[in-house]
């Protein structure tokens, strides 16, 4: 087996008595987008500074094609970085700016001036090259932060939240860009961010970190389709938490009990009969019928109905007057009104049962 | 607000004439001075009988007031360097770090601000006398530095205080090390505030009186040392003309530092 591009071991870190990440283990693929993706304070900023070099870990191994990087000063790991905030160098222009990291490299000024224009023109802007950062708008400032950090060709690419500083619209128009650059450029990228949707639409694959832990990792889809936790299904997507106990384990499955006595089943790990949990269910895999046309179902009574152009949003209320959000598509929900009983269901293998 | 310029009426042509006495009270002596230094009567009369440049020509060629004003200049120029070195370096190690009794270097680094200039300039004399200091260049730089640092150190201070440390950190993932970051990327930042902070020393030391009349000696004097004792002496226009030397100087600097702090807005 091949060793992988680069390879985060057992990061730890703490300051005075706060562990900021635990036991951090992860390896990326060359050319893979991967996000880091959790609320403030889990750690993912942390794990990126101690990649930049800008933080030491406490114990642990970061490698790069199989060679430490933690030996090598921050300003000779050739890494490439995007910051929060709009770092461009007040006093330089943008192409100036972008020629920064050649200058510093002393690379000759002929190719510093066809790799400025390239990158430039990479990010769209190169009309802009004679301008102060201060005369552009902040996408403009990220899009030239991006095109500083590519410029030198580094292996990796580093994304601490570059887009939290800019308005929705903006930043879905960054977002399309940044896949673009990534297609285009093929660079490796470690992207930080607290919004799931950002992540969802970017990476290849995404780390979900939790109180300084990855909870877990894996493409957008294994992610919402088969979150390993709790913490994981909360996070990415809407979902429905109902308690439960559980009655029995068997081949990934639990029965479980609701409190009002009825038995379900869901996907789960291994789970100690008799414990309490929780099942999750996605708003958009259950479905509402009007009357008992099933036994199976949950009887439920529908609390509200709202009409959102392409679905239908229920809330819905158990017999144990927990509400629950439920999303059908126009037209699935006809006979229903407020106020009225009905039944609710869903496929077993949509129901996971969490600790 | 309450009391706006424009919804005063007819109280504001009050207002005018305060404020234009106040600024006439702050500027005719001034006036006068320059109108005495142009002026042919020996005797300072007010107004001259007739225009000359004569006493201009006097202190231009007079050694002692040419000795008096490459004096001033040296130690100005001598104290500029030296506070805003000295000033940035200082003002970088606070705003930089933590450590223990910062706030009490602080507060050290700024008591020449507030301890009385007469105060300071005892006690220096005293101590340069036994090191041999005093009627020596040093002994003017050493002085007037210790009153321009503060001045140094606040505006530096918060340039720093202005500039995102995250500016270093892109430059240093960049390539840069950490010398080179702060000379192409920190330096230039602030540069305004270095500016700054050299013409506040330059001035202070250009017109500092109080400690320089201690240090001078027959032989070395700062150009406000030789006013005032020459004006002791005998009243003559050449000390109208050094006067509006000075200030024509000072105004020029100031005008430049208006000019930059507006720069620095846009």
């Amino acid at each position: 087996m091949t060793t992988p591009f680069l390879q985060i071991r057992g990061l730890r870190k703490t300051y005075d008595q706060v562990v900021a990440i635990d036991q951090v283990s992860l390896d990326i693929k060359q050319g893979e987008f991967m996000t880091f993706l959790g609320p403030s304070g889990s750690g993912k900023s942390t794990t990126l500074y101690i990649v930049a070099g800008f933080q030491e870990p406490t114990e642990g191994q970061v490698l790069l094609n199989g060679k430490s990087l933690l030996d090598v000063a921050p300003n000779k790991r050739n890494i490439g970085m995007v910051f929060q905030r709009y770092t461009l160098f007040p006093h330089l222009t943008v192409g100036e700016n972008v020629a920064f990291p050649l200058r510093v490299r002393r690379r000759p000024e002929s190719e510093v001036k066809a790799k400025v224009a390239k990158m430039l023109e990479l990010v769209h802007l190169a009309e802009y090259r004679d301008r102060l950062p201060g005369q552009l708008s902040g996408g403009q400032q990220q899009r030239v932060a991006i095109a500083r950090a590519l410029a030198y060709d580094p292996p990796l690419l580093l994304m601490d939240e570059p887009l939290s500083a800019l308005d929705k619209k903006l930043r879905e128009e960054i977002q399309f860009e940044l896949r673009r650059i990534h297609q285009e450029t093929g660079v490796t990228i470690l992207y930080v961010t607290h919004d799931q949707e950002e992540a969802l639409r970017l990476s290849d694959r995404i780390a979900v970190f939790s109180q300084g832990r990855i909870e877990q990792v894996g493409t957008g889809e294994e992610l919402y389709e088969h979150p390993s936790s709790r913490f994981v299904a909360g996070f990415i997507g809407n979902s429905n938490f109902l308690p439960v106990k559980v009655e029995q384990m068997g081949g990934g499955r639990a029965r479980a009990i609701f409190p009002n006595g009825q038995a379900v089943e869901g996907d789960a790990r291994a789970f100690a009969a008799g414990s309490e949990g929780t099942l999750m269910v996605r708003p958009e895999k259950m479905r509402i019928r009007p009357h008992a046309a099933s036994a199976r179902g949950l009887a439920v009574t529908v609390r509200d109905m709202t009409y959102l152009g392409d679905s239908m949003h229920f809330a819905v209320q158990t017999p144990w007057e927990q509400e629950l959000a439920v999303r059908m598509a126009v037209g699935d929900g006809q006979g229903l009104c407020i106020g009225s009983s009905a039944v609710l269901e869903w496929d077993a293998q949509h129901g996971h049962v969490f600790a | 607000m309450l009391l706006d310029y424009d919804r005063l009426g007819g109280w504001r042509w009050g207002l005018v004439a305060i404020g234009s006495a106040v600024m006439l009270f702050l500027l005719l002596p001034i006036v006068f001075i320059a109108a005495l230094s142009f002026g042919d009567s020996q005797w300072l009369v007010f107004p001259p009988p007739g225009w000359t440049t004569q006493w201009y020509q006097q202190l231009l060629t007079d050694p002692v007031w040419v000795n008096a004003l490459l004096t001033s200049a040296k130690v100005a120029v001598m104290v500029t360097l030296l506070s805003v070195v000295l000033g940035l370096l200082a003002a970088l190690g606070l705003a930089r770090s933590r450590f223990f009794g910062k706030s009490a270097l602080q507060a050290f680094f700024l008591t020449p601000m507030v301890l009385p200039v007469v105060v300071l300039a005892v006690a220096l004399y005293a101590f340069f006398l036994k090191l041999g200091l005093t009627g020596t260049l040093t002994g003017f730089v050493i002085g007037h530095l210790i009153i321009a640092l503060p001045f140094s150190i606040i505006t530096i201070g918060n340039s720093l205080q202005s500039f995102d440390s995250a500016l270093e950190d892109a430059a240093m993932i960049c390539g840069a090390g950490p010398l080179e970051v702060k000379w192409r990327v920190t330096l230039p930042a602030i540069r305004l505030g270095l500016f700054a902070a050299a013409i506040f020393s330059f001035l202070i030391s250009w017109d500092e009186v109080v400690l320089s009349i201690f240090m001078a000696s027959p032989t070395l004097q700062t150009l406000p040392v030789l006013i005032w004792s020459t004006l002791r002496q005998d009243l003559t226009p050449v000390i109208a003309s050094a006067s509006t030397l000075l200030v024509a100087f000072t105004v020029l600097l100031m005008l430049l530092a208006s000019f930059l702090k507006k720069g620095s807005r846009q």
